[in-house]
């Protein structure tokens, strides 16, 4: 067996980092926990604040530090996201929040012997796991041994190291485990104290004591850590099981007023979105945003939904977070949000996408609705039309637009239709026919008399769905030689204003 | 007068220092000159391939076109068609004139004529057209209407018209830009109002090189004293029935000042036509002669 451990040691303030007002990203962050700061980032640190130190201190080093605090379920969300990631390598995978005395130490151990060959060895497998994490935006420490144990507590071991220590057989293991720290095993911390008193500062002194006396004194929880880190004893272990169903939400620590604070948030959470459905090999389908926000009153309290249906699944984060930011960006939110919570539940199964070297006609038609959901998103539905053929004699109700679907065209228009022949029609016609003033029995366009060419085209009846229609077309002249297709009505008495000339299309 | 057309230098290779420099001078000129005559030398270095060309010849450095279909046409377009990847102004006084029937035989090359044994065509979109397309009329040409896309700004079905005509909307720039970056359409079809920057143009022709197809931008006549990054600007105008008037303003190749006269697809029969002319004579001296009857009777 070949255990992987991912271990997050930043994973509680990366988490917060996600609930927080994106302009202040930039500002120095630390988690506080009953007024002793617990975990500092980067940029705080360089400032001088140091674990432990009081709110006070820290403030005073850094008057514009974000101080938030930590929320167990909020880092089992995103614990949860980075056990996705790892579900992509293979199936048995699980997660560790904390270690066996209670201190939280997020590792996620995945066991990876059987999938090595199927992803080109070890070191291209770590690389694959890296390159999957990286949107995730965790810090990462890795470490691979034959226990579970064993790897998780390697890749706790060393911080500096970006790549933990890996070792392939348990002997090697072994002789690294007996250099480690005591406080690697978690109950060592409990008895951290004693056990320096006791001079015991590396697993290897503590292996050398005899067991009974080690079990009096500090519990059978120790031995039996060390045993199974070293592969002494067995360690059976339960692996995570996918979701059908996608939920994460995220509690903002700043109210978010505008869509480009939501869309922080909602970066995050999408994905991790495309992580879970890349586990289940699925496309997303349609997802849905809720929003709670803000109440002024106690009954204002409320949330608003956002669903975003996708006409082609897709598993590109960016292409869903530009969906989504259209749309927010169209939407008006209903009031600053507090929380915010991903929904997924439609996905199609679907083989991974191909990557191709040149470009085909496949790969332009998925290109063309991801261009028309872009346009939709932004402009509506409605903003992008495809004509629909529709076979009837009048003119406005032969020609429709609806709002096209996707890349390719619906069957169920009309097929090439037969016109070889049939009645000229003009490409252009207007949306409401245009009343034409009428002069010594010619219609006027623009100032001008029309001449009659051709016509006249008489289009009549429509009694069945009340659009009644009576109509003598003609096809005219202007002065400059451009031809217009007007009509005079012949039902004067069925509709007062409807008597007249009516300029109905042009010819372009 | 446009006299750009000689000057300009495509916006691709603007930049590049490669565009600046001229053809390289040989050490041993004096000797060589005997051999090979200046127009031999001129020949021999490539001056299509950094983007320049002479005024008086086309620029061949073409990289696609689509026939136009108008045989007249082709020939006085560098590279004998619709150029892709750049902008195409036509110029018009009103919208009817017969620019769409300009544009047929080429949009019916890439979209295709809607039959099943041709393979499916490219797309074509049109942006806030300003009436609405009839299919039938379209099939009756030979494109194929489940190839277009009709794209409106969020104001454009319903906004005030007068309006829209004068401003560009944001959002239909927007729409514009994506699908040209996209590079997935096959021909764009654009109705821009009068007052549309500059800088918005030449934004669009930089997207346009990710287009591969023809843009055409249909704007109104008073845009034509105004600058332009497109390398192609037509002016059309009516020319009687069944016939345009093309004017080329600016191309990458030699002025042209004479008018082509182009004959569309026919809408009219030719008796009907041949009817229509004679009406529109006998209207002519009918309108003289009781002109001369008036004058006769002062």
């Amino acid at each position: 067996m070949l255990w992987i451990a991912v271990h997050l040691p930043q994973l509680s303030l990366e988490s917060f980092a996600t609930t927080v007002n994106p302009i202040w990203r930039d500002r120095p962050m630390a988690l506080i926990e009953s007024h002793r700061i617990t975990q500092v980032d980067a940029r705080a640190a360089e400032l001088g604040i140091q674990q432990g130190a009081k709110r006070a201190t820290a403030l005073a080093l850094a008057g514009d530090l974000v101080l938030g605090q930590a929320d167990p379920a909020r880092d089992a969300q995103a614990l949860q996201a980075v056990a996705y990631v790892a579900l992509e390598l293979t199936p048995m995978v699980c997660i560790e929040a904390c270690d066996s005395s209670g201190a939280a130490v997020p590792v996620v151990l995945l066991e990876v012997q059987a999938s090595l060959r199927c992803f080109g060895g070890f070191t291209r497998l770590v690389d694959h796991l890296r390159r999957a994490l990286q949107p995730l935006g965790h810090s990462v420490q890795v470490a691979s041994a034959p226990t579970a144990l064993g790897a998780a507590m390697l890749a706790r071991w060393r911080r500096d190291l970006v790549s933990g220590p890996h070792s392939v057989d348990l002997g090697a293991l072994q002789c690294l485990l007996d250099a480690a720290p005591v406080w690697l095993l978690g109950p060592g911390r409990e008895h951290w104290e004693a056990l320096q008193g006791m001079g015991l500062r590396q697993l290897s002194d503590l292996r050398r004591l005899p067991r009974s006396g080690l079990a009096r004194r500090f519990g059978t929880a120790l031995l039996a850590d060390l045993d199974r880190a070293r592969g002494d004893a067995p360690d059976p272990r339960e692996a995570i099981i996918c979701p059908n169903v996608f939920e994460q939400r995220i509690e903002l620590f700043t109210r978010a007023d505008t869509a480009e604070q939501m869309m922080a948030g909602a970066r995050v959470l999408i994905s991790r979105l495309v992580a879970w459905a890349r586990v289940r090999h699925a496309r997303v389908a349609a997802f849905t945003l809720r929003m709670h926000h803000e109440a002024h009153r106690l009954r204002d309290a409320h949330s608003s939904e956002l669903a975003v249906g996708l006409a082609e699944p897709s598993i590109d984060a960016t292409h869903l977070a530009s969906l989504l930011a259209e749309r927010l960006a169209r939407t008006p939110l209903a009031g600053p949000a507090l929380e915010m919570s991903l929904h997924c539940d439609a996905v199609v199964q679907a083989a991974a996408p191909n990557a191709e070297l040149f470009p085909t006609r496949g790969a332009e038609r998925e290109g063309l609705t991801r261009l028309i959901e872009r346009l939709q998103a932004r402009l509506g539905a409605e903003g992008v039309q495809r004509l629909a053929l529709v076979a009837d004699h009048r003119p406005e109700r032969a020609v429709s637009s609806m709002p096209a679907q996707s890349a390719i065209a619906s069957n169920t228009a009309p097929s090439a239709p037969t016109l070889d022949g049939g009645p000229v029609r003009p490409l252009w016609l207007l949306r409401e026919p245009l009343p034409l003033p009428e002069h010594g029995s010619r219609p006027w366009l623009d100032g001008t008399p029309l001449q009659l060419l051709a016509g006249p085209e008489r289009i009549e009846s429509g009694w069945w769905d009340g659009d009644l229609a009576a109509r003598d077309y003609f096809i005219a002249r202007t002065l400059d030689g451009a031809l217009v297709w007007v009509y005079r009505a012949r039902l004067p008495l069925s509709e007062p204003d409807g008597a007249g000339w009516f300029l109905q299309g042009r010819f372009a | 007068m446009d006299l750009s057309p000689a000057l300009d230098v495509p916006a691709a290779t603007a930049g590049k220092p490669a565009a600046l420099q001229l053809p390289p001078h040989e050490p041993s000129h004096g000797q060589r000159t005997s051999k090979h005559s200046a127009a031999e030398r001129a020949q021999a270095f490539d001056f299509a391939n950094i983007g320049l060309w002479r005024a008086h010849q086309f620029d061949t450095a073409r990289k696609g076109v689509t026939a136009t279909g108008f045989m007249a046409l082709d020939a006085e377009l560098p590279g004998g068609g619709w150029p892709h990847r750049v902008l195409t102004e036509l110029l018009l006084p009103h919208p009817g004139l017969g620019e769409l029937r300009l544009l047929v035989p080429a949009l019916s090359r890439i979209a295709g004529a809607g039959d099943a044994s041709v393979p499916i065509g490219r797309s074509v979109m049109l942006f806030d057209p300003p009436a609405a397309l009839c299919g039938w009329a379209l099939a009756q040409l030979g494109v194929d209407a489940q190839q277009l896309l009709v794209v409106y700004g969020r104001e454009g079905a319903r906004g005030a018209a007068t309006l829209r005509r004068m401003l560009p909307s944001a959002d239909l720039l927007w729409a514009l830009e994506q699908a040209l970056k996209s590079g997935h359409v096959g021909a764009v079809l654009a109705w821009l109002p009068l007052r549309l920057k500059a800088d918005a143009l030449r934004r669009l022709q930089l997207a346009a090189q990710a287009h591969d197809g023809p843009v055409f931008l249909f704007r109104e006549v008073d845009a034509r004293t105004k600058p332009s990054a497109a390398p192609l600007r037509l002016l059309l105008q009516g020319a009687g029935i069944d016939r345009l008037s093309v004017r080329v303003l600016k191309r990458r190749g030699p002025l042209l000042t004479q008018p082509l006269e182009l004959s569309l697809p026919r809408v009219l029969s030719e008796r009907l036509r041949q009817r229509a002319e004679a009406k529109a004579q006998a209207a002519v001296a009918a309108t003289q002669q009781t002109h001369s009857s008036v004058e006769a009777s002062r």
